[in-house]
């Protein structure tokens, strides 16, 4: 697949392109679904791309080539399209390698992995031994393998496998919790302590009541917290601020969120999403978006980078810059002093359908899911339902009191786009509403 | 490499021999072409072909599946091993069943007055660039804009283990675009989606020059002479847009049946109404939401779901009660029913699940003034921006992007950002009049796991809700 790869760098620079990059990815992903207790579908891939990206004369063009045994009809049909469309004067080039990458092998036991039903029934089992009677999720063991080539001298090899696990344990219609397991090395999967806690936040959420508008201290749990950071990262690429999708536009170096927040990205770090490059083939590398409250850089491919006179940061996308896993530093609370330390107020364990009303301010709203409790003194006093958080993203960060010392990954399908390594947080003066009478 | 029709009979021949109790083989071919055009600059052109096959089994009362886009006999033969592999590891103790269904053998495509092929890139560009360069000339204060298109042509061949055969053409067209406009430190974001099924002719039909300008313009008023919305309870005039939102997210998907049934529990939830929920009440008699493949050029048309099933129209809500859920066979056969057609996949890699086509309000007889002219006070809001609802499709929130004051039956100034956040009866059962200018606008709707990102058409005539509250 190298040889591919090589092959359409050389056949797109020889008809004329002054850039090329292509990635040859071959996709061997397994996933098993399960609803009502049981597997509803099993999933398996086999499936090549090369994912390329043309530059004749700053007109940029980006394709998927799927059928490999044509690739050089392709690149022949694509260089001729690329010819005949427009410069892009922001276009700026790309990285120039070659580059060293961090030695990073899969765990064999992931790669060899052919059948996840035990996990699918560990993860169902935790959830109904906490009382949970109907449980949902997905297995997923996520495997591809990408060989990069680019026409400024680059040449990368990534083989990566994850596991991953997310299950919703429902005792009711309004009573669920959800849990997620996410790991590189088989010994560091356990879905079954997914089960576990989701079918307890579903047991501790029967019987909820209506719940109460007004402004609440809220102690969000890693799942929600990692939508609120997921959001926060997503912001940040360059791309997304310069399309007016981004609250944090005209903000570096200004404070947007608490001291004590620091956030960053991290596509070298441990995390299911692991990468060695980027896809111009730059290293991926830790890179500090907000350092106690002030944001210190936005997410740069070669071109962005350009345009905001500073370098970039290894998170190109083919288009557009994006971060690759997101992390926030532990504070120096224990779950346990997270909770305590709320006279009244809300813990909040999941949510989705964050939608802005405007992405430059940050006004937005989520709607809360899964386990929704009222807590006085630390203590759930009751579960509730039907609320809605609406408020505003810089409000939101700018209110966070207190981190926990424990981060947990998270992604899953609804919020959390990518991986999100994150404590417990609490929040004051979160805005709740509900829907009128 | 071979031909489409070989590679699915040889899958669904080489599956029976297997011993499977049903098969079918999906091949999907797409093309697509697809720009963004940010602050007046082609950021890429994206031109891609996608073309691989999915099998899906039944074995033992178990559903695999599996999917390549490597087409050669082995790779397929693969493929199939890999279906009924993972179908038998499933050891499920309660079997799956398909709703019985006729085989059919057709062919159908939709016809383009001038086909998407024949366009030229430059063309397509050179549209969406007159646009924004008429958009500019407004003299707007616009910091932050960009248009999104593509098109995309779908060539599909179905077979499955009962005989079904059928082949179909979808080209589709898509325009996607967001303005950020300011004025005085204020600032008004909006974002607009039209689809079309059919040949370049749809860009005309759209009308997209004035609707983006008459966008920019209400952004602006809205800024000069926007005020805060009144609150409290009062009669609300929602648009097209907001009928269309409404009717897909608190109409269309509580009554997937595989959402109803717990399928879905996991990634896009559930349902308030139960399995046993037809006839139950949610609005008022005047209210009936359809869904319907067959409306012509709409996004989401189809003549036959990605299971072979024909396509009909469906009353989801008929006078204010729940008539029919969206069914594939899996859920019909689970409900002791037939399919409606309502199956469908965003690509060959990926199962049909119950999905929404065009999702509308169906119109009656009312013009936009006779509902205006008896709201004493209330709000007329033409469109909104943020939204969302439960994952049991129960609480939702439309905040509105172009919003009137109405006094006495007449429009006064812009009120902004107007919140509704009622339950899904609570807003139906408040419609008391149904106005007869359909309009759609397209949508992508996500569901399933990996995430199916579908076309799907919103849309619906202006409503009148009376006595709501509003914020």
């Amino acid at each position: 697949m190298e040889d591919v790869s090589s092959r359409i760098v050389e056949k797109a620079i020889g008809l004329g392109c002054q850039d090329a990059i292509a990635d040859v990815v071959t996709n061997r992903s397994y996933q098993i679904r399960f609803a009502q207790n049981e597997a509803v579908i099993s999933n398996r891939w086999r499936e090549s791309t090369a994912s390329v990206f043309f530059v004749y004369e700053k007109r940029v063009l980006a394709s998927d080539i799927k059928d490999l045994s044509r690739a050089d009809e392709a690149v022949e049909r694509l260089v001729k399209i690329a010819k005949g469309s427009q410069q892009n004067p922001d276009y700026a080039g790309i990285a120039d390698g070659p580059f060293r990458y961090a030695r990073v092998r899969p765990d064999p036991k992931v790669l060899s992995l052919d059948e996840g039903g035990k996990y699918v029934e560990a993860a169902i089992g935790g959830a109904t031994d906490e009382g949970a009677k109907e449980c949902a999720g997905s297995f997923w063991k996520y495997e591809d393998e990408h060989f990069l080539a680019t026409s400024n001298g680059v040449e990368g090899h990534d083989h990566r496998a994850s596991l991953y696990l997310s299950i919703r344990a429902l005792l009711s219609l309004e009573s669920s919790g959800h849990g997620i397991a996410c790991a590189t090395r088989l010994s560091q999967f356990n879905p079954e302590k997914a089960g576990r806690k989701a079918g307890r936040i579903a047991a501790l959420a029967r019987s909820p009541k209506p719940g109460k508008a007004g402004r609440y201290t809220v102690v969000f749990d890693p799942l929600i917290f990692g939508s609120l950071t997921d959001q926060t990262g997503g912001r940040l690429g360059a791309w997304t601020v310069m399309a007016g999708l981004s609250p944090f536009g005209k903000k570096i170096g200004k404070k947007v969120a608490s001291p004590q927040l620091t956030l960053y990205e991290d596509g070298s770090g441990e995390s299911i999403a692991r990468k060695r490059f980027d896809a111009e083939g730059v290293p991926t590398r830790r890179n500090v978006l907000v350092n106690k409250g002030v944001l210190k850089t936005y997410l740069h491919n070669t071109s962005t980078a350009k345009k905001f006179r500073t370098k970039t940061t290894g998170n190109a996308g083919l288009v557009s810059p994006d971060p690759h896993a997101i992390f926030v530093k532990p504070g120096d609370r224990s779950r346990d002093e997270i909770f305590s330390e709320v006279k009244d107020g809300l813990w909040l364990t999941n949510t989705w359908y964050t939608r802005y009303q405007s992405y430059v301010t940050g006004d937005l709203s989520t709607i809360p899911r899964d386990g929704i409790f009222h807590i006085r003194k630390g203590d759930v006093v009751e579960a509730w339902k039907d609320i809605r958080l609406t408020d505003n993203l810089l409000h939101l960060l700018k209110n966070i009191e207190a981190l926990g010392d424990e981060p947990e990954q998270m992604m899953w399908w609804g919020e959390v786009s990518i991986p999100n390594s994150v404590p417990y947080a609490r929040i004051k003066d979160v805005g709740i509403t509900k829907s009128a009478e | 490499m071979e031909d489409e029709t070989d590679l699915a009979n040889f899958a669904l021949d080489y599956a029976m021999k297997k011993g499977v109790s049903y098969a079918e083989a999906r091949y999907e071919h797409q093309e697509q072409e697809n720009f963004i055009l940010k602050n007046g600059v082609l950021d890429a052109l994206y031109v891609g072909q996608d073309r691989g096959v999915g099998v899906r089994v039944l074995v033992n009362g178990a559903i695999g599946f599996a999917a390549t886009n490597l087409r050669t006999k082995s790779d397929v033969r693969a493929i199939v091993d890999d279906a009924i592999k993972v179908a038998k590891a499933s050891r499920r103790k309660t079997k799956i069943t398909f709703a019985h269904e006729d085989a059919i053998e057709m062919n159908w495509s939709i016809p383009e007055q001038r086909k998407l092929a024949d366009v030229s890139v430059e063309e397509k560009i050179a549209e969406v660039q007159s646009v924004d360069r008429d958009l500019m000339a407004l003299g707007l204060k616009i910091p932050a804009r960009f248009f999104q298109f593509s098109d995309n042509r779908i060539v599909k061949f179905f077979a499955n283990s009962e005989g079904s055969r059928i082949r179909s053409y979808s080209p589709r067209l898509r325009v996607f675009y967001f303005l950020t406009v300011t004025q005085d430190g204020q600032v008004e974001q909006t974002y607009r989606n039209y689809g079309w099924s059919g040949g370049w002719e749809g860009i005309a039909e759209w009308d997209l020059r004035k609707r983006v300008i008459d966008e920019a313009k209400s952004m602006q008023r809205s800024l000069v002479e926007g005020k805060k919305s009144p609150e409290g309870k009062m009669d609300l005039v929602a648009g097209p847009q907001v009928a269309g939102i409404a009717s897909h997210e608190s109409c269309g998907h509580p009554t997937e049946a595989d959402r109803v049934l717990g399928r879905e529990a996991s990634q896009a939830g559930k349902s308030f109404i139960p399995p046993d929920g037809i006839g139950m009440r949610v609005g008022s008699e005047v209210v009936n939401v359809v869904d319907d493949p067959t409306v012509e050029h709409a996004i989401a048309y189809y003549r036959t779901d990605d299971e072979g099933v024909k396509a009909r129209r469906r009353y989801l809500y008929k006078e204010g009660r729940v008539t029919e859920f969206l069914q594939n066979r899996e859920t019909a056969a689970a409900m002791h029913t037939r399919s409606n057609g309502a199956a469908r996949a965003v690509n060959y890699n990926v199962e049909a699940i119950v999905r929404m086509a065009n999702t509308f309000v169906e119109p009656k007889d009312h013009s936009v003034d006779e509902l205006l002219e008896d709201v004493k006070f209330g709000v007329y809001m033409k469109s909104f921006m943020e939204w969302n609802i439960d994952d049991k499709r129960y609480n939702a929130k439309y905040a509105g992007r172009e919003a009137y004051l109405v006094e006495n039956g007449e429009v006064k100034h812009p009120v902004r950002n107007t919140i509704i956040e009622l339950t899904t009866p609570a807003f139906w059962s408040a419609v008391d009049a149904v106005g007869k200018d359909l309009d759609f606008e397209a949508g992508f709707c996500g569901k399933s796991d990996p995430g199916q990102a579908l076309d799907a058409s919103l849309g619906g005539p202006t409503i009148r809700l009376r006595n709501v509250y509003l914020r």
